[in-house]
């Protein structure tokens, strides 16, 4: 306790120099938990799960993927022909619709990005959302049902409603952008709770369907041209790997979905895949970014800590004098840098989980299906272990050289 | 030279570093016993081996041959970590530059050598006050050494000294850094020291006016014990008391 009083003042003694390696600590340390957690959150929605896990079916060969409507409906039974196929547990079937609320002049503000959907899957299908607080649950569930009574009804995310500077009860227009013709009037009939759909909207697949259906009636019978394309996804949850194998074998050896060929992949190798184009990206976060970021740190207090070892031989050695072991000073060194590079993560990561998550909503840095990045529950931890791990590793040259110094050498430089 | 109740001993030590391929003698075969309870002297010139014998003989350093004895204890034979244990419980160290820690107060700086005795906090206190009462300090104790005079950081120095109430006293020219008034302050206080709790006293001096405080000098050149007589220019007897 005695040793960590005095590791406590010699921090306080030269505050200047403390702060200052603290600051570039602070700094380094929201770099690393900003990079951790985009990262953190990508390993956990490509981690495969052992149950309940959920497939994607998908166009084999095209980007985005474009099936037929058709599709859906044995699509969502895992293409079972016989009593003896696997079935999947639940199922949802997306269709993405893009609009406008003003044609003429349009801005991201003024559009709106819709899952056309099932209202009832969302609380069963839908990542997060599935396992809601008693009181999220309850509004959401609300709003769902809604949904199922007027199926002009839409869900929004809270930031795409706040772009659009519309209130739950208000009804929009929106031009459609891919659906080109297909405008759809719509009632918000709720929001999402506050974290990974908030620039989300979904609306009633029946709604797009119907209005699909009814356009070659006002077209001289002349389909849209998205009509045999307006399956974009379907999702399915089975039971474990083994189900899953036999439903991807299921959709895979049947005659029916030839023409487009489609595929079955597990949610996390779909988003898997579809990560690939940020390989890169990732690589360089992972690889060369955090791991730079903690050289810095380590650089930094090296140097400091060397500068104030430097400073201090001669105290150092007359601690030798009064019989302080080196294995005692070199714990000293160590321990204030531990201590300083500690709290500096402390501070930053703490800081950086109440800003990023409570205040501002996420780190906005769409990639994949993303919009945004809270920042992961153990940067709490892992962030005062980073910030002292560091300054542990760039005080192990100085904390080394103090326990070494030689007092007879220290005191013939000064008598 | 023998003395029946001898703590110190030196025998035949030489200490010598390399410079290169070149051997530079600091110490040639030094003899040299010294008294419990006594006020022992130590002069030479700059460069006569002086430090390095009070280093030898406070453990600090190693001889590169010969043995110091200590009470019963060779410590030229201890090693590193075993020397910090026994300078902990045996060495007072004044310096002649105080060298107190800035960031504590004195009775932290004289706390410090207990921290490393088992002791429990209330003892290492009673202690602590104990020496800044002899040294006629305890009215300062919460002061830091900034805040003190440069005679009363010495007595600080000497308090820190005395704390773990060793068996030898080593002071490297203790009043080397004070005005006068201050430095037959410091004397007096040593000559206490040793008169009243009967320490053993080994001081390194360039004063004339501080060595006759001692009971006994040596004069020491080119890393051997002289005669006092064969230094001229140093008019110190060599058997003062």
């Amino acid at each position: 306790m005695k040793l960590l009083g005095l590791m406590l003042k010699n921090i306080r003694r030269n505050w200047i120099a403390s702060i200052l390696a603290s600051a570039a600590t602070i700094m380094l340390v929201l770099m690393v938990t900003l990079v951790w957690s985009v990262l953190s959150f990508l390993d956990q929605v490509t981690a495969e799960k052992s149950k309940d896990l959920k497939a994607i079916i998908t166009e084999r060969w095209q980007i985005p993927s474009q099936m037929p409507y058709s599709y859906a409906a044995t699509l969502t039974e895992g293409a079972a022909r016989t009593d003896d196929d696997i079935r999947p547990i639940d199922s949802m079937t997306w269709s993405f619709y893009g609009g406008t609320t003003d044609i003429k002049n349009r801005t991201l503000d003024n559009t709106l990005f819709a899952f056309a959907m099932e209202p009832q899957k969302l609380r069963t299908m839908m990542d997060d959302l599935d396992s809601l607080p008693p009181d999220q649950a309850a509004e959401l569930d609300a709003a769902i049902a809604k949904m199922d009574e007027n199926r002009l009804g839409t869900i929004v995310g809270l930031d795409r409603l706040e772009a659009l500077g519309k209130r739950v009860g208000d009804r929009i227009k929106l031009f459609g952008i891919n659906y080109r013709g297909i405008d759809l009037e719509l009632e918000i009939v709720g929001t999402f709770p506050r974290g990974r759909y908030d620039k989300s909207a979904v609306i009633h697949r029946d709604y797009l369907n119907a209005a699909v259906d009814a356009w070659p009636r006002e077209h001289n019978g002349e389909e849209h041209p998205l009509a045999q394309k307006s399956l974009n996804l379907v999702w399915i949850k089975v039971p474990d790997s083994d189900a899953f194998q036999k439903v991807a074998d299921q959709i895979s050896s049947s005659p029916y979905y030839s023409s487009p060929a489609v595929k079955c992949e597990t949610a996390s190798s779909g988003i898997g895949s579809f990560l690939d184009a940020y390989r890169d990206l990732i690589w360089g976060m992972r690889y060369l970014l955090a791991p730079a970021c903690l050289a810095t740190v380590a650089v930094v207090m090296s140097i400091a800590i060397g500068i104030g070892v430097r400073k201090r031989q001669m105290e150092l050695a007359v601690m030798k004098v009064l019989g302080f072991r080196p294995r005692q000073i070199l714990i000293m060194v160590l321990g204030e840098s531990l201590l300083l590079g500690t709290a500096a993560g402390l501070i930053s990561s703490w800081a950086t989980w109440y800003l990023v998550n409570n205040l501002l909503g996420g780190i906005p840095f769409p990639i994949a299906f993303f919009p945004s990045f809270m920042i992961d529950d153990g940067a709490l931890w892992w962030g005062p272990a980073v910030g002292g791990g560091a300054a542990l590793l760039g005080s192990v040259w100085p904390a080394w050289s103090a326990c070494r110094v030689k007092v007879s050498e220290v005191f013939s430089k000064v008598t | 030279m023998g003395h029946d109740n001898t703590i110190l001993r030196v025998t035949d030590v030489h200490k010598y570093f390399r410079r290169g391929s070149e051997r530079v003698d600091v110490l040639s075969g030094l003899n040299l016993e010294v008294g419990e309870g006594e006020f022992f002297g130590l002069m030479g010139p700059s460069g006569s081996g002086k430090t390095t014998l009070l280093n030898l003989i406070a453990g600090l350093d190693v001889p590169s041959e010969g043995e110091v004895w200590v009470g019963s204890n060779c410590i030229s034979r201890m090693s590193e970590s075993q020397l910090a244990t026994w300078r902990t419980r045996n060495i007072g160290f004044v310096f002649q530059f105080y060298h107190l820690l800035p960031v504590l107060s004195a009775f932290e700086n004289v706390e410090l050598p207990l921290l490393l005795l088992p002791l429990s906090a209330g003892q290492r206190r009673q202690q602590v006050e104990t020496a800044l009462d002899l040294v006629g300090l305890k009215d300062r104790m919460w002061h830091r050494p900034g805040q003190l005079s440069g005679g009363q950081q010495q007595r600080v120095g000497i308090a820190r000294a005395i704390v773990t109430d060793p068996l030898l006293i080593v002071a490297d020219e203790p009043t080397g850094d004070l005005d006068a008034k201050s430095a037959v302050e410091i004397l007096d206080l040593l000559e206490e020291l040793r008169s009243g709790l009967e320490k053993t006293i080994i001081m390194v001096t360039h004063d004339p006016r501080a060595a006759r405080r001692c009971d006994r000098v040596r004069h020491l050149d080119k890393g051997q014990v002289v005669d006092g007589s064969a230094l001229q220019g140093e008019h110190v007897e060599e058997h003062v008391g």
